[in-house]
């Protein structure tokens, strides 16, 4: 027992010193604030560039198998160097769906062949990853979509719509859902691939978000043809694999290679310098009592997140229900995530109006993008609202909504 | 703010037990039967609560007590939190807390003793109204000007009017103890703001938990009932409208318990931001506790606007136990002092 927890304490201590050591800096031009919008190739290469440093230091996937490409560290080290990261404010890693969902998706389902081929690749940012799940008219109800995969010969032929492709115009591979046998009752005759993305029939057409900024895309599928080794699991299993992905991506299942740090306090810390910079009618923000009891409201959440995610870990604290903290960890720092991005625009008054490229804007409108991006994560991978059923029916035993 | 939390298997070994024992002793026919009568308790529990050691909970093991931590205090606050047992074993344990912690050697030989014991039943009293247990007590821990002491309840002079509460499940009185001749060895040493600051972090600790507790057990109810209540042909539950507010009350418990045994391990290591987090929990509690008892009664619909549905007990509860030791505006005053530098 003691002598795991210095073992931590030494990577601890280890990744600390590395990450102030080789911290790039500020590149002196915009940085997207997470992988959902990286439109242009100088953002791409430097992230890239930071992720394979990182990597071989030895600080991504280091509790994935040795002969996968990890570090075959105990269980926890990863979330001592995650932490780190945040703590260091490094930047984020790039190969985002990689990393915390369809690598360890590939870890669990994958074949050996297919564990070999992809995994060091995808720790290492020589491949990039995105997903194909969700359609224009299959979101929440994922199991309506409508992609295709066909048999001919020893290939499988796609065709679809996929929309919402972080990643998608870098992306080397993609996790696709495509329906399988159009005879199978809805759930049951969806499959799992790992299609490669640079094959004729494949269209990336990007989207622009309402931050104005590129970085996610809509993937057209035209018969293109991928080889029969792309399938992972069995054909039909695909439904099953999907909702394991979904618990990789919402972070209630452990697994993730890297990145998934952050919500260590750094949030309100955050808004808190930003009242101490502002006046409020004439005063300091940070004495108006109507904002210091706010503040101090987020700062209570936040430290019950982290409470959260700390009790998460002792069997006889969560053995009443123990899906319950799992499965609301996305959903409540979400939504907390976005009632302080929230409350920092307010606090900003009318320069909260201002955008980036305006001389006076406010820290180059770092808490207007956050804003406006904090619904990409109250939405993507699950909305609240779906959340909130599944938490109602699996961890409350509430019958079924439909 | 460090989150670490302790909790092994002496910890799940006390919630086993206290869980058993409390629901046999305390099923709701029989809370509801204590909080009609006069008294509002039934003796015999307070001889269990004795023997079962945890009237003595956390008094030093010297002393007669189990010598047990914060960690400790909190299972056993929250599990009988759940259950709203009508007992004043929340006041005793924190006037047993006063003299453990800041009381002479003298006067916590004479008193902790026969309290671990259940012989003589002390309670606190910070204030003069809302004193809880005080009507049925043998002595009071109380501040006396800017000192505390402890007063003999049936000493000449003492006043001990029973209130008449919302919450019959737990009894209060207004006390006034001002002419009451005190020898010097009733006055606790040190002055009345120290002992309550060495206190305060428990007893937020201990109400929360006892509300964290509460809000479990509505949570618990509710979602029984929305899963089997019928309208529209399908259960209540179903419905969105429904389901959703439940979950939020279940956000707002997983929580609460987080910060509630965070800030238990803190006390026991006596970190240096353990009140903080005290008071973060008994803030939080405050919030999560009446939403929980507001969504109960509302999602039993018009049963549970009656005085057969349990809810209501809960959320009269919730709203008398707010007020202890700061409700959640006073706390998140204190707090934006220590966290927020101008």
């Amino acid at each position: 027992m003691i002598a795991r927890v210095d073992e931590h304490e030494d990577l601890r201590v280890r990744a600390r010193e590395w990450i102030r050591a080789h911290h790039p800096g500020d590149p002196g031009w915009k940085l997207p604030q997470s992988a959902l919008e990286v439109a242009d190739d100088r953002q791409f290469r430097w992230l890239q560039d930071w992720q394979r440093k990182l990597y071989d230091a030895g600080f991504v996937g280091a509790e994935w198998p040795r002969e996968f490409g990890g570090g075959g560290k105990p269980r926890g080290s990863q979330r001592v160097i995650d932490q780190e990261l945040a703590r260091g404010h490094a930047p984020f890693l790039l190969n985002l769906v990689a990393l915390s969902w369809a690598g360890p998706v590939i870890l669990r389902y994958g074949s050996e062949s297919q564990k070999k081929r992809f995994l060091g690749p995808l720790l290492r940012c020589d491949e990039i990853w995105c997903q194909g799940f969700s359609e224009p008219g299959a979101g929440s109800d994922l199991a309506s979509l409508r992609a295709r995969a066909a048999k001919s010969g020893t290939d499988w032929v796609i065709d679809g719509h996929k929309v919402w492709t972080t990643l998608g115009r870098y992306a080397d591979w993609c996790i696709l859902l495509a329906r399988t046998d159009e005879a199978a009752v809805k759930h049951a005759g969806i499959s799992y691939f790992l299609a490669p993305m640079k094959v004729p029939g494949v269209e990336v057409l990007p989207l622009v978000k309402m931050t104005g900024e590129g970085g996610f895309n809509q993937v057209i599928w035209s018969q293109a043809r991928i080889p029969s080794d792309s399938l992972i699991g069995r054909e039909g299993q695909g439904w099953e694999i999907a909702m394991a992905t979904l618990q990789f991506e919402r972070g209630a299942a452990e697994g993730s290679a890297g990145g998934q740090g952050g919500g260590g306090g750094e949030q309100v810390a955050g808004l808190a310098r930003l009242a101490q910079s502002l006046e409020r009618d004439g005063r300091p923000a940070l004495e108006d009592p109507v904002v210091r009891d706010r503040l101090t409201q987020f700062w209570i959440e936040e430290t019950a997140l982290r409470a959260n995610a700390a009790r998460g870990r002792v069997p006889g604290l969560v053995a009443d229900r123990p899906e319950a903290l799992p499965l609301q960890s996305k959903l409540a720092s979400s939504e907390h995530g976005q009632a302080l991005a929230d409350f920092a625009c307010e606090l900003l008054g009318p320069a909260a109006g201002l955008w980036i490229g305006d001389p006076h804007v406010p820290l180059n409108a770092e808490w207007q993008r956050s804003y406006l991006n904090s619904f990409a994560m109250t939405i993507a991978g699950g909305t609240s609202e779906i959340l909130r059923n599944i938490l109602g029916e699996r961890v409350l035993g509430q019958p079924k909504t439909r | 703010m460090n989150t670490q939390i302790r909790y092994d298997e002496e910890h799940a070994l006390l919630r086993a037990e206290a869980r058993r024992w409390l629901d046999e002793r305390f099923p709701i026919a029989r809370v509801r039967e204590l909080a009609k009568s006069d008294s509002g308790e039934d003796p015999s529990d307070w001889a269990e609560l004795a023997e079962l050691g945890w009237l003595g909970l956390c008094v030093p093991e010297k002393f007669g007590g189990a010598g047990l931590g914060a960690v400790h205090l909190a299972v056993l606050m929250e599990e009988t939190g759940r259950r709203l047992v009508p007992s004043p074993l929340l006041p005793s344990t924190l006037a047993a807390l006063v003299l453990a912690q800041s009381g002479s050697e003298a006067q916590r030989e004479r008193w902790l003793r026969p309290i671990a014991a259940g012989e003589v039943r002390a309670v606190l009293a910070t204030g003069t109204d809302a004193v809880w247990g005080a009507e049925r007590a043998d002595a009071l821990v109380t501040r006396r000007g800017d000192r505390f002491a402890i007063v003999a309840a049936r000493a000449p002079g003492a006043r001990i009017e029973p209130e008449l509460v919302l919450d019959r499940t737990r009894r209060s009185a207004r006390v006034s103890l001002d002419a009451v001749k005190l020898e010097a060895d009733a006055f606790l040493p040190g002055g009345a703001d120290e002992i309550l600051a060495r206190l305060t972090p428990w007893a937020c600790l201990a109400l929360a938990a006892e509300m964290a507790g509460g809000a479990d057990a509505l949570l618990q109810l509710t979602s029984a009932y929305t899963a089997t209540r019928e309208q529209f042909g399908k259960p209540i539950g179903s419905f969105q409208a429904v389901k959703h507010p439940l979950v939020n009350v279940l956000i707002g418990v997983e929580g609460l318990r987080s910060l509630v045994y965070t800030a238990a391990t803190a006390l026991d290591s006596g970190d240096s931001d353990a009140e903080s987090l005290a008071r973060m929990a008994k803030a939080k509690a405050c919030d999560v506790y009446v939403f929980a008892a507001s969504r109960a009664v509302q999602l039993h619909g018009g049963f549970g606007f009656t005085l057969d549905c349990e809810a209501h007990l809960y959320l009269k509860r919730a709203q008398t136990t707010r007020p202890a030791f700061g409700d959640a505006m006073s706390q998140r005053r204190w707090l934006a002092g220590r966290l927020l530098q101008t």
